[in-house]
């Protein structure tokens, strides 16, 4: 019987030979990821009911990625208490401020193709541009900490076909923003979304990453992208033994088929007040901005420093625009440092900052009323970063850079044919 | 905790469509924990009389999508706190299962209903047979109640006593 990727992922997990979609089941998390704002929270809801220990440990990561470097006493405690409460709990992973969650348990090969990893962060599914299924459950992750387990209901599968390559200016995050105008939340509920075609296979894991990661925002319950060769190859090299490809069956019933021409695509820019209003880069020309932001776990790669970096190389961010950029992760940072990309960017007139989440949240580089940031973070909910009456235009960070230059939302496309 | 935590009676709040998890709580709240001080942060924003004046066995009436974007148990931990009970037109999938996991006992409406209910009116809700009975207005509306496996966590009071309940059997 003809069975989709998710369909595989999910038998495997709840130990069976086949699941339907629609279905109930139970399914075991080779992977559950819980940031420091909810771990010590979870873990004491936990023990006030009487569970101490976890199932799996082994298969618990806990991350320091929210509040880096700590900027609050609330902050000292929780990460005094984080780190404590990591080493006597037994977990198998603990990172404390080398990165934000998602990029890193890939990073670090945590992750391979064909697994369930689960996350109490909202962006998890960032982790399916591997080829696995990751999937948000907030504070539900305290299922699967106590039993192992969790129960969901088999979703049905969105697939997008991905033709033609994205030409110069032009990113993977506009891929996953031209998918948004053709999805709606009632087309994403209780479904999967799956990217596939020639133009998925050029790009790389993160770039994957930012398109399975912003899927989440349609309503959908993940993105996934399923694992090639390529894909395979590159998790090897990160240290994952037993990665290799895997699709679901072709001829397998899929909800809903879309297509979208990657060598067709413009710079597009998620405009407020939420990710999935969409509207080409040059149609937000008169939007004037005071702050750029790069970074995220959907857009703190090397890729996009260094996209960013080769734009504003020789050029100086315009006088009202305060530009931060955050690599995703350490390893990522020091990448950057080390073949100079972040001098490029500093010369330019950037900011930089350890890896963190901060901004996406309102943590850190916090807006004032009436102020405007261009970002490469995942939502733009009013409040987000900051002021109520501030507001946030979400895009790739060759658009954001190209914004930072010029002062105004900006296609890229004007400035590299300007001889970038 | 008994099964009268499944029929409420109290005030309507009636919100529109598209109120997100943000705009419930926002985000910038994701480290706090304690739900006696996230009741205070609950709509604070759009709807400042809620948290102040609210009273357990009031509903929350809300539209379409309810609670969409940040998948944060801040909002519902709050109504859990609070004793308020939910009833929306739609809700997606993370703040349908965080609702339940959290014990907040919850209905989905159709448009007919939603039409029917107005804020300040008074509502009697049994949530395990799924009848909204319009006090103020003396109209009566069905919904399709929870399943039986979720009624179960929601009388258990959320998730987590229910996976006590679990474990305390299974050791």
């Amino acid at each position: 019987m003809a069975r989709t990727l998710v369909q595989k992922i999910l038998a495997r997990a709840a130990g069976r030979a086949h699941v339907d979609e629609g279905e109930i089941i139970w399914a075991a998390p080779d992977l559950v990821t819980v940031p420091e704002v909810s771990f010590p929270a979870y873990v004491k809801r936990l023990r006030d009911i009487g569970i101490t220990r976890f199932a799996h440990p082994e298969r618990l990561v806990v991350v320091i990625d929210h509040e880096v470097p700590v900027h609050s006493q609330a902050g000292a405690e929780r990460n005094r208490l984080t780190r404590r409460l990591a080493v006597d709990t037994g977990i198998g992973h603990f990172f404390d401020g080398e990165g934000i969650t998602h990029p890193l348990v890939v990073e670090r090969g945590l992750v391979a193709p064909g697994q369930f990893v689960v996350g109490a962060d909202t962006h998890t599914p960032g982790i399916g541009g591997t080829g696995a299924l990751a999937m948000p459950f907030g504070m539900e992750v305290t299922m699967p900490m106590a039993r192992g387990d969790i129960w969901l209901r088999v979703p049905e599968t969105i697939r997008v076909h991905v033709s033609g390559r994205l030409r110069p200016g032009v990113a993977a995050r506009d891929i996953v923003l031209a998918t948004m105008r053709l999805v709606d939340d009632e087309m994403a509920a209780y479904r999967v979304i799956e990217y596939v075609g020639e133009g998925i296979a050029p790009l790389s894991i993160p770039e994957r990453m930012t398109i399975a990661g912003l899927s989440i925002d349609t309503g959908a319950e993940a993105g996934i992208v399923p694992a090639d060769a390529a894909a395979a190859a590159a998790l090897q090299a990160l240290g994952v033994a037993h990665a290799q490809p895997l699709a679901g069956d072709a001829d397998a019933r899929v909800a809903v088929e879309l297509h979208v021409d990657a060598s067709r695509l413009e710079p597009q820019v998620s405009i407020p007040p939420s990710p999935t209003h969409v509207r080409s880069a040059a149609e937000l020309h008169d939007v004037r901005i005071q702050h750029a932001y790069i970074g995220s776990c959907a857009s703190g790669t090397l890729a996009e420093l260094q996209a960013a970096a080769r734009l504003l190389a020789g050029r100086r961010v315009h006088g009202d625009v305060q530009l931060l950029v955050i690599p995703a992760t350490r390893r990522i940072h020091e990448a950057a440092l080390a073949d100079g990309t972040l001098a490029t960017l500093m010369a330019a007139g950037a900011q930089i900052s350890p890896s963190t989440c901060g901004p996406c949240f309102g943590g850190l580089a916090q807006l004032d009323a009436g102020e405007v940031r261009i970002s490469t973070s995942t939502r733009n909910d009013p409040g987000r970063m900051g002021h109520r009456e501030a507001q946030i235009y979400l895009a790739s960070a060759l658009t954001v850079a190209a914004s930072a230059l010029t002062g105004r939302i900006t296609d890229a496309r004007t400035l590299l044919e300007a001889g970038a | 905790m008994s099964e009268a935590s499944l029929v409420l009676e109290g005030r309507c709040w009636k919100l529109g469509d598209d109120v997100s998890s943000d705009a419930l709580i926002s985000a910038r709240h994701v480290f706090e924990y304690d739900p006696r001080l996230l009741r205070r942060h609950l709509l604070a924003e759009e709807r400042p009389a809620f948290a102040a004046e609210a009273q357990p066995g009031d509903v929350l009436v809300a539209g379409r999508r309810f609670a969409h974007g940040s998948q944060h148990s801040h909002p519902f931990l709050a109504l859990k706190e609070m004793g308020v009970g939910l009833v929306a037109r739609t809700l997606a999938r993370p703040p349908f299962r965080l609702a339940v996991y959290m014990g907040v006992p919850l209905l989905e409406i159709g448009e007919a209903a939603w039409k029917a209910l107005h804020d300040g009116d008074r509502l009697r809700t049994d949530f395990r047979r799924g009848l909204i009975e319009n006090l103020s207005t003396g109209t009566q509306h069905e919904a399709a109640p929870l399943p039986a496996f979720l009624l179960d966590i929601v009388a258990a009071g959320g998730g987590l006593p229910y996976l006590g309940r679990t474990a305390a059997a299974h050791g």
